[in-house]
């Protein structure tokens, strides 16, 4: 069963070392998978990759058994920043993918204001992006991705800039959305604790390589228990080693 | 209004009637001739007689005319040229070396050539008003055309939008406000062009007004004549402001 997957796939922005290299990757049907790494590792642009948003310029892509060419509306993403149009209402935001593709019917409308509805929104659909807060607008971009109800939801590191407390919310709020659709989740960050807390399996990523995967084997539904678990702590050791992290506390 | 900025407003009310009355001494006392400086109440009564006997309305909506057909022809057809070189690589590297040798000829240097081409009068004053507006839109389109966010550019890909729906619902949105800004400099423009146009190729409005002032030596009449293209400028500008304000509402809304 490979959902998504990637073969020997490798890819150079022109004139410069290769960014990504062998990678082999394959995602199940409604898991969800973290991809760390640090800074440069190439993480990003495996996530591109697999978006369609880049081509790799070795092996293949595969998504839903067909070669993956162009992103499509199989697949939802959500950006480093929110990327909210600050010119469009928060509903009209959320209803972008569907009335890039078509006028908006009501019951496209209706779910819009259901997810808004979920992550606590319900009373901010009339408003500006610029109105609301750093966690809400990436609430936003959440909705939004999800509105087409994507199979396979990309996130690039979508809560790097916000605080610890509003952090731990929205991954509750993903992993909620997520799990309750069977939704498949990519996700990208540097944030080990994040990586073990979300995913069922973790890849680490190094210079442009995948040098260690971790499986995640904590009951579910996780919540805040979780976080405290002797197992969590493990597992978070265990991503810390195959990042060579214990060298660096040392 | 919060109360620093209404005293500030207070202020400067309050250094225009210091100024005029220092200067109304200053022609009286001084015995200035009324040539050289006329005294503010000299100039208000020019400005009246003008306005009351209906003389200055032809030359005002003579102006205003060439200021708003020039200033909306060089827009529509900057915009135009603005957003074509944004979108398109090749028309941007073939015309680009036209564009910056003609931004560098001073417009109001064709004055004579246009008078040759279009005639004494007002179409003359209108091209020079359209071409001064031009550039300024032009120029602040393309650049606002590019400069759009990287990430919303994939995120646009990312969705399949066309091409078409990228720049009217991505690229035009979100350059709006550096258009906008364009649109704000090229209304300040089209003022002197308009006016130093009708210097050179007009009988009507106010800037063949200022000349004809000039050549009966009748400075009140002047004077007054510059009242009133500063009360026009003004009122154009503040339009603007205005416009561009509700424009961006939901830009700048942040409560």
């Amino acid at each position: 069963m490979s959902f998504l997957a990637l073969r020997g796939v490798g890819y150079t922005f022109p004139g410069w070392p290769a960014v990504v290299q062998g990678v082999d990757w394959t995602v199940g049907e409604g898991e969800f998978h973290c991809l760390v790494g640090r800074s440069g590792c190439g993480k990003t642009t495996l996530l591109k990759l697999a978006a369609g948003l880049l081509h790799p310029d070795q092996g293949r892509i595969t998504f839903q058994d067909a070669e993956l060419t162009a992103p499509g509306p199989g697949l939802g993403f959500v950006f480093q920043s929110p990327t909210l149009l600050e010119w469009c209402r928060v509903i009209d935001n959320v209803l972008l993918p569907v009335s890039l593709q078509r006028r908006p019917d009501p019951r496209a409308a209706d779910r819009a204001q259901w997810l808004l509805g979920q992550l606590g929104l319900a009373a901010h659909a009339r408003h500006y992006p610029r109105q609301l807060s750093g966690g809400q607008q990436s609430r936003v971009a959440l909705a939004r991705a999800l509105i087409l109800e994507p199979a396979l939801l990309l996130l690039d590191e979508p809560f790097a800039a916000l605080d610890a407390i509003t952090r731990e919310e929205l991954q509750d709020d993903l992993l909620h959305m997520s799990r309750e659709r069977g939704t498949t989740v990519l996700f990208v960050t540097h944030d080990i604790a994040e990586a073990v807390y979300l995913a069922d399996r973790v890849a680490v990523m190094d210079g442009g390589r995948i040098v260690e995967q971790v499986g995640i084997d904590l009951p579910r539904p996780r919540s805040a228990a979780t976080r405290t678990s002797e197992a969590f702590v493990r597992r978070c050791a265990q991503v810390r080693a195959a990042m060579h992290m214990d060298l660096v506390a040392a | 209004m919060n109360d620093d900025s209404l005293r500030l407003r207070l202020g400067s009310l309050l250094l225009l009637a210091v100024l005029l009355l220092a200067w109304e001494a200053a022609s009286r006392f001084l015995g200035l001739s009324a040539l050289v400086l006329p005294a503010p109440s000299v100039v208000l009564r020019s400005l009246w007689n003008g306005l009351a006997s209906g003389y200055f309305w032809p030359h005002i909506r003579s102006t205003a005319a060439e200021l708003g057909l020039g200033l909306a022809a060089g827009c529509v057809v900057g915009f135009a040229a603005g957003v074509a070189m944004a979108e398109s690589r090749l028309l941007r590297g073939l015309l680009m070396p036209y564009v910056v040798v003609s931004q560098v000829i001073p417009k109001l240097a064709l004055m004579p050539l246009f008078i040759v081409w279009f005639g004494f009068g007002m179409t003359s004053t209108v091209v020079i008003t359209a071409l001064i507006c031009f550039f300024p839109l032009m120029e602040n389109t393309l650049t606002a055309l590019r400069q759009v966010p990287p990430e919303r550019l994939e995120l646009f890909r990312m969705l399949g939008a066309s091409r078409a729906q990228t720049l009217w619902r991505l690229k035009l949105p979100s350059g709006l406000p550096g258009i906008l800004a364009g649109l704000r400099v090229a209304v300040v423009l089209a003022l002197v062009g308009a006016v130093v146009g009708e210097f050179i190729g007009a009988s009507k409005g106010l800037g063949a007004l200022v000349i004809a002032s000039q050549g009966t030596m009748d400075t009140p009449l002047m004077f007054a004549v510059l009242v009133l293209i500063a009360v026009l400028g003004m009122l154009v500008y503040q339009a603007t402001l205005a416009l561009e304000r509700w424009l961006l509402l939901p830009y700048t809304r942040i409560s």
